[in-house]
């Protein structure tokens, strides 16, 4: 039997953030459909609207022309929407069977057989009786599949499935989702991995900042087009005027390393670069290539070895960030709210979070309040934040303002080296064009920039020289006036 | 109609008031249970909470229930201001007792000033020992610190059990489960002639301003506080987060530690089985009560000891089990816990539409 699914006109709205902006979509089974879209450009919003986990604010969803009422996860698995999650949701101590029977009523032989008649088909084979902590990723991921296909799902929705599984676990899946596909079962796939789109996929829609961007054959795209999509090109492109090359070298990185034990992250693998005094490096690429670990590293959230880093002649690899900072080096990372600032504290709290010795916030252990905030009002005035209040909690300005006030409290002690990471992200376009000019007005006072950013315009405007970082490798490092964003579009799909 | 709404910001006034609401639906509550159990509501009540501080001895006895609640309190603010759920404060107070009571044994023919003061840190540092347990194992090996800390409980007062009974068992005691008397030099000094209450209560005292000094004040309490909104912030500060859970947890030891020494070397005067009625326990309602502030902590300690004392006056004079004390403070932090919601969400009342 055919299905036909259909999202119309669906809106979602997160205070501060529109999750999903009129989003009307249709899909219908024979067909994978792919989902692609950064990190926070709404698609998970949209799938766990699909599922009952999120009820969206208007809009309406349509199986077989049937209006659902999806308000909770039970109603989805009534709809045979089967939706299998980025993160498991599987009791590690139960057996696999256990975690199967767990929330279907039906009787245990009944739905043995029926498990053992799927697995067969299917050519899954896992030991129903071993618990679930002994199972590889893979494995888990096959238990969740498996707790869908019993229920015979019209709709199968995967989110990000592969970010834990091997290149073989991938083409397994693969190869079951094509045969899914086959049986009739309408298949959708989200991910921000361009390459397996288009391996697997038939149709594409493409999310960008809530919003649905385009619909369109696999057939008529290719990874290059697809990324430009996913990022976002904007051709009026200014770049900054570069005035001169300085040969002065500020920091280098030497064959960094870095291993996570988190299959969620990214291992780092040889990065090689360096940044002379008054340059601005851009690190471009997709969210979860790496970013956030080189980040980490760069900052001392993250030590290693000690060689590794040099800054102005010392070895810094193995200091922590407040130790780096006295070398005259500030930071600001991705996630404003809940990394660069304390939303529940007053500003000139947040403010004394960038702390130096030469700063004077804490004498002796105290705290120097009057200190805080004299300084906090300069950075207020200076940085255009819009308030005058500092005792005001940080959760109560704009991103936009507590954008300048991150930036401030790093610039304002003038370090040698910024890092930042995504420091536009979400942003509207006054407080965009605020923070690049103050970004392009540190090149000119002879300091430096590493920016790390997903969107590429930015990268373009503001860089000297580029390297794209995928899979937590850095290509090599490009003048920026050679670069072109189609360029940087193959070289952030993997691509050469 | 009512409207409830979400607040912007949750203001001060509601801060305080909630508490206050809390007290004051739990006399509600009380009086409507004293009703079913037959009594006169407003008697009952009367006699539960205002008879038994009616007098200087009641009040004596008020102050000496309030101090070890107010000192463990103040400990546990440390650790819940920084999200470590730690719960194990009545075994710290035991361990401290225990430490504390073994250094008071070895003197107990002596006499000089010196004794107290090393009996009183002996308690403090045994408090520290036993909370760093829980403090290690989450920092090191990923530990639940809530089971930990509440297993050793237990723990404790097994390892005390088998000290007054066996070793430390006084050998003039005819077999009961008690230890000797301390001596007179190992005993905190009482404050007035006839009445129980002795200087322990400026440990309390003390810890309430050190702790608000610390907190609000210093670079460590600066830091401790950025700890507990965030660890991704205290990351990205540069701040050592593992070693600022591990230092709330020794202060919080040593606050219980200092409680068990008071109980102790204050009315009891030797080792014995029930050194304390689960004061570690309560002193967790007397924290979040407080609003888990050093001046809120004291309020909050006297209002908790009330009933203790409410609960032994309505056995005698009304012949209800003393269990009754337990109801309140449970009732305490259920509504406590209930009209928090207010401060995130305001009620409106709107003029009916049709």
């Amino acid at each position: 039997m055919n299905t036909n699914l259909k999202i119309s006109n669906v809106t979602k709205i997160y205070p501060g953030c529109i999750a999903n902006d009129n989003v009307s979509l249709e899909f219908s089974s024979g067909k994978i459909y792919a989902l692609l879209g950064e990190n926070g450009a709404g698609k998970s919003t949209l799938v766990k609207i699909l599922s009952g986990v999120i009820i969206p604010d208007e809009g309406k969803i349509y199986l077989n022309e049937n209006n659902l009422k999806l308000n909770s996860p039970l109603d989805a698995k009534k709809n045979d929407i089967g939706m299998v999650f980025q993160h498991f949701n599987l009791f590690e101590t139960l057996s696999v069977f256990e975690n199967l029977i767990i929330d279907s009523d039906e009787q245990r032989e009944s739905l043995r057989e029926k498990i053992d008649t799927t697995m067969r088909k299917y050519n899954f084979s896992i030991d129903l009786d071993i618990p679930v902590l002994n199972l590889s990723a893979g494995q888990k991921q096959k238990v969740e599949i498996i707790r869908c296909l019993i229920r015979s799902p019209k709709v199968l929705i995967m989110d990000e499935p592969t970010s834990v599984l091997t290149e073989q676990e991938t083409s397994e899946l693969f190869l079951s989702l094509k045969k899914f596909s086959e049986e009739g079962i309408l298949i959708i796939y989200i991910t921000h991995k361009l390459k397996e789109v288009m391996q697997l996929c038939d149709e594409v829609a493409v999310m960008r900042r809530g919003k649905l961007v385009s619909v369109s054959q696999i057939k008529n795209e290719n990874i290059e087009s697809l990324a430009n999509k996913m990022v976002g090109q904007n051709l009026k492109t200014i770049k900054k005027k570069i005035s001169k090359t300085s040969s002065d070298q500020l920091i280098k990185i030497t064959n960094l390393n870095f291993t996570s034990e988190d299959p969620f992250e990214t291992n780092l693998v040889d990065i090689n670069f360096s940044v002379n005094r008054g340059e601005c490096l851009g690190i471009a690429g997709i969210s979860g290539n790496g970013q956030s670990e080189l980040f980490q590293v760069l900052s001392g959230e993250i030590i290693s070895e000690k060689r590794s880093i040099e800054f102005n002649n010392n070895y810094i690899g193995d200091l922590n960030p407040q130790d780096r900072r006295e070398y005259l080096m500030a930071f600001s990372p991705e996630d404003r709210l809940e990394q660069a600032a304390i939303p529940q504290m007053a500003i000139f709290e947040n403010v004394a979070l960038n702390n130096f010795k030469s700063s004077n916030f804490f004498n002796n252990g105290l705290i120097n309040e009057n200190k805080i905030k004299e300084h906090s009002k300069k950075i207020i005035s200076d940085f255009n934040v819009n308030t005058d209040n500092i005792e005001l909690k940080s959760q109560f300005l704009s991103g936009g303002n507590l954008q300048k006030l991150i930036i401030g409290r790093e610039l304002i002690t003038s370090p040698d080296l910024l890092i930042c990471f995504n420091p536009t992200w979400g942003l509207d376009v006054g407080a965009i064009n605020y923070i690049h000019e103050t970004l392009i007005k540190i090149n000119e006072q002879n300091k430096s920039i590493i920016l790390i950013s997903t969107d590429t315009d930015e990268l373009l405007k503001l860089s000297d020289k580029i390297s794209v970082i995928h899979k937590g490798k850095l290509s090599k490092i490009m003048n920026a006036e050679e670069v072109t964003s189609e360029k940087l579009g193959i070289l952030m799909g993997g691509g050469n | 109609m009512i409207k409830i709404v979400k607040r912007d910001q949750p203001s001060k006034v509601i801060f305080f008031f909630t508490p206050v609401l809390a007290i004051f639906l739990t006399l509600v509550a009380g009086g409507l249970i004293f009703l079913i159990l037959g009594f006169k509501p407003f008697e009952a009540l009367k006699f539960f909470f205002i008879v038994p501080i009616a007098d200087k001895y009641g009040f004596s006895e008020l102050l000496l229930k309030a101090t070890p609640l107010c000192l463990i309190a103040i400990g546990l603010s440390f650790c819940f201001k920084s999200n470590n759920w730690n719960i194990g404060a009545e075994g710290q107070l035991t361990f401290g007792a225990i430490v504390s009571g073994g250094v008071a044994l070895l003197f107990y023919d002596q006499e000089g000033f010196y004794i107290l003061p090393i009996v009183i840190l002996a308690g403090a540092i045994g408090g520290m020992l036993y909370a760093s347990i829980p403090a290690i194992l989450k920092t090191y090996f990923n530990t639940n610190e809530i089971l930990v800390s509440l297993m050793l409980v237990y723990v404790s007062k097994l390892i005390l059990d088998y000290l007054v009974v066996g070793p430390w068992s006084n050998p003039e005691g005819f077999n009961f489960p008690e230890t000797r008397q301390f001596s007179d030099s190992a005993r905190l000094p009482l404050l007035f002639e006839g009445l129980r209450i002795h200087a322990g209560i400026f440990l309390a005292l003390a810890a309430v301003v050190i702790s608000w000094f610390v907190f609000y004040k210093t670079y460590l309490g600066f830091q401790m506080k950025v700890s507990g909104f965030s660890l991704k912030t205290a990351k990205y500060a540069g701040y050592k987060g593992k070693k600022m859970i591990i230092l709330v947890f020794l202060i919080s030891g040593a606050c219980a530690g200092l409680a068990g020494v008071g109980e102790i070397t204050g009315p009891i005067g030797q080792l014995h089985r029930e050194v304390s009625p689960d004061y570690g326990f309560t002193a967790i309602i007397v924290a979040f009560l407080g609003r888990l502030h050093p001046v809120g902590i004291i309020f909050a300690s006297l209002v908790v000891a009330i009933t203790y004392l409410g609960a032994e006056t309505a056995q005698i004079f009304m012949q209800i089990p003393k269990y009754t004390g337990q109801v309140f403070q449970g009732m305490i932090l259920f509504f406590l816990l209930a009209s928090d919601y207010l401060l995130f969400f305001k009620i409106k009342f709107i003029g009916t539409k049709k």
